[in-house]
């Protein structure tokens, strides 16, 4: 009889600790890419991409937790299963889908180009022989050595080039539009000194996808179902007001 | 009555090439790891063309500007190194004072930190090129380091050595240059070839200034493939086979310059 009631006890238990202990989705971001995902006054991490995946959060039910992880390592991290995700302004490339998998797009990117303010280059072509920076592993570095005809420099954070560019290591620094147009409007050392020169036409259009490892599909459609909630319910759109403006 | 002044000379030039190594082992630490170091990369290359034989080829021009980093950094450490150390052991406090300062100063500073302050701090002011701040930023780290090793180097030498060429009318700056230097330099010469090792291991910091040197080009690869199992391993292993060349001249050079003391 004991041994029953110690059993059906043990049984309740378990059922229990699945129901409430639910491990929170742990998802990476590089916070140096302002206003997608950067560390605050405060020293949070904050962002669109920070608000677009709480929303998602809040949308189905789960808990999210989130972590300040170097670019450089961002990929390997999730390969080697130290978080479930990464929501960090990733691009969704051919060669990037070979490896993992990417949730339905969730913002449209151009590759913007940054000069200082009195340059006068209106494609990467009149940047013939310059030195071009970038972040290393990033879509704008991969366009600049396709053009060929720049100087790459690949840094570790995209900041670090637009601070080489400020001195004048380098003439110009290429990054998403989001971020250039934040670096040089809302950022008061650069306002004025350095402006977006011009955006590099792209063949295909460029997204940002959440991504996942490669067979995770049951995140996947979990976040998918989110992203289209977020979209419906108009949340995207008071996002977007709120960290890109127009 | 004049004293005739000779230049001294120690000679290190005699004896065998490379001198018979002491230790009879057939196998010793350092062949193991050699054999290792280049069966792993043999192995890889031959066996998965695809990828390790791809980044190998990635990194040549990585490992040339490794060494040019590394070179030029151990050609202003020296004279660095030896500024400081005679300075060190000068007589004069305000030298002392100065010389014992930037020692304490600079070894209290990671190097990490000092390129970063020379390449983004200093640069709000005046910019140098990436190859040149990295070059100071190892030189003015290593060089209280070098400076040790000289002053323990030039404190190895005797005190009747000095105290017999001032007798003999050296005046302090012969005696040091003609007498104490040249036999010290038995004594720096090992320890300045391990810094030299130290020094180009550490050059991989200069990764962080976006310098394109081996480590540099292992990561600019692994970011494009992922692949970063593969390509830090050729880095990783790349490294090892330099590093253990480097140290064997290291050996070489210490049982050469200790031939004398051996007979």
């Amino acid at each position: 009889m004991l041994k029953k009631t110690l059993l059906t006890l043990l049984a309740v238990l378990m059922t229990a600790n699945l129901a409430f202990a639910a491990k929170p989705i742990v998802i990476a971001h590089d916070a140096t890419w302002p206003p997608m995902e950067f560390i605050n006054a405060e020293k949070q991490i904050v962002g669109y991409s920070v608000d677009y995946t709480d929303a998602i959060a809040k949308e189905l039910g789960i808990t999210v937790e989130h972590k300040n992880v170097a670019w450089d390592g961002i990929f390997a991290g999730l390969a080697n299963g130290n978080y479930d995700m990464i929501a960090s302004s990733v691009s969704i490339t051919e060669e990037r889908k070979e490896k993992f998998d990417f949730t339905t797009p969730y913002f449209e990117v151009k590759q913007a180009v940054i000069l200082a303010a009195d340059s006068a280059a209106a494609t990467l072509a009149d940047l013939k022989g310059k030195t071009v920076g970038g972040q290393i592993g990033t879509t704008g570095v991969f366009v600049a050595k396709k053009d060929g005809g720049v100087v790459t420099k690949e840094f570790d954070e995209v900041g670090h080039a637009v601070e080489a560019l400020f001195t004048g290591r380098i003439d110009a620094a290429i990054c998403d539009d989001v971020t250039a147009y934040d670096y040089v409007l809302n950022n008061e050392k650069y306002s004025g000194k350095l402006k977006v020169g011009f955006i590099v036409e792209a063949d295909e259009k460029e997204y940002y996808g959440f991504v996942v490892k490669k067979g995770n599909t049951e995140l996947l459609n979990l976040l998918n179902k989110g992203i289209e909630a977020v979209k419906a319910k108009g949340i995207e759109a008071e996002l977007r007001e709120k960290w890109v403006g127009k | 009555m004049t004293v005739e002044k000779k230049e001294v000379r120690i000679a290190v030039t005699d004896g065998m090439l490379i001198p018979s190594s002491k230790d009879k082992t057939l196998v010793s630490a350092w062949t193991i790891s050699l054999c290792l170091a280049i069966g792993t990369i043999l192995y890889l290359c031959i066996t998965q063309p695809k990828p390790y034989y791809e980044i190998l080829k990635f990194l040549p021009d990585g490992i040339i500007v490794t060494f040019q980093v590394t070179i030029s950094a151990i050609f202003v450490t020296i004279p660095i190194g030896l500024v400081t150390g005679l300075g060190r052991l000068s007589k004069n406090r305000a030298i002392n004072l100065i010389a014992s300062t930037y020692v304490e100063v600079i070894r209290g500073i990671p190097l990490l930190v000092q390129l970063f302050f020379i390449y983004y701090a200093l640069g709000e002011f005046f910019q140098l090129p990436d190859l040149a701040s990295a070059v100071i930023a190892m030189s003015v780290c290593y060089g209280a380091y070098m400076g040790e090793v000289f002053r323990a180097g030039i404190d190895a030498i005797d005190k009747g050595q000095t105290e017999a060429a001032r007798s003999l009318g050296f005046n302090p700056r012969e005696t040091m240059f003609l007498v104490v230097l040249p036999q010290a330099w038995r004594t720096i010469l090992p320890p300045v070839g391990n810094e030299f090792i130290a020094l180009l291991k550490d050059s991989s910091l200069v990764s962080i200034l976006a310098v394109s040197e081996l480590f540099r080009r292992g990561r600019e690869y692994a970011s494009v493939t992922f692949e970063y199992f593969e390509a830090y391993l050729m880095v990783a292993l790349i490294y090892l086979l330099i590093t253990l060349l480097l140290s064997k001249a290291v050996s070489i050079m210490e049982a050469r310059l200790n031939y004398y003391d051996e007979r």
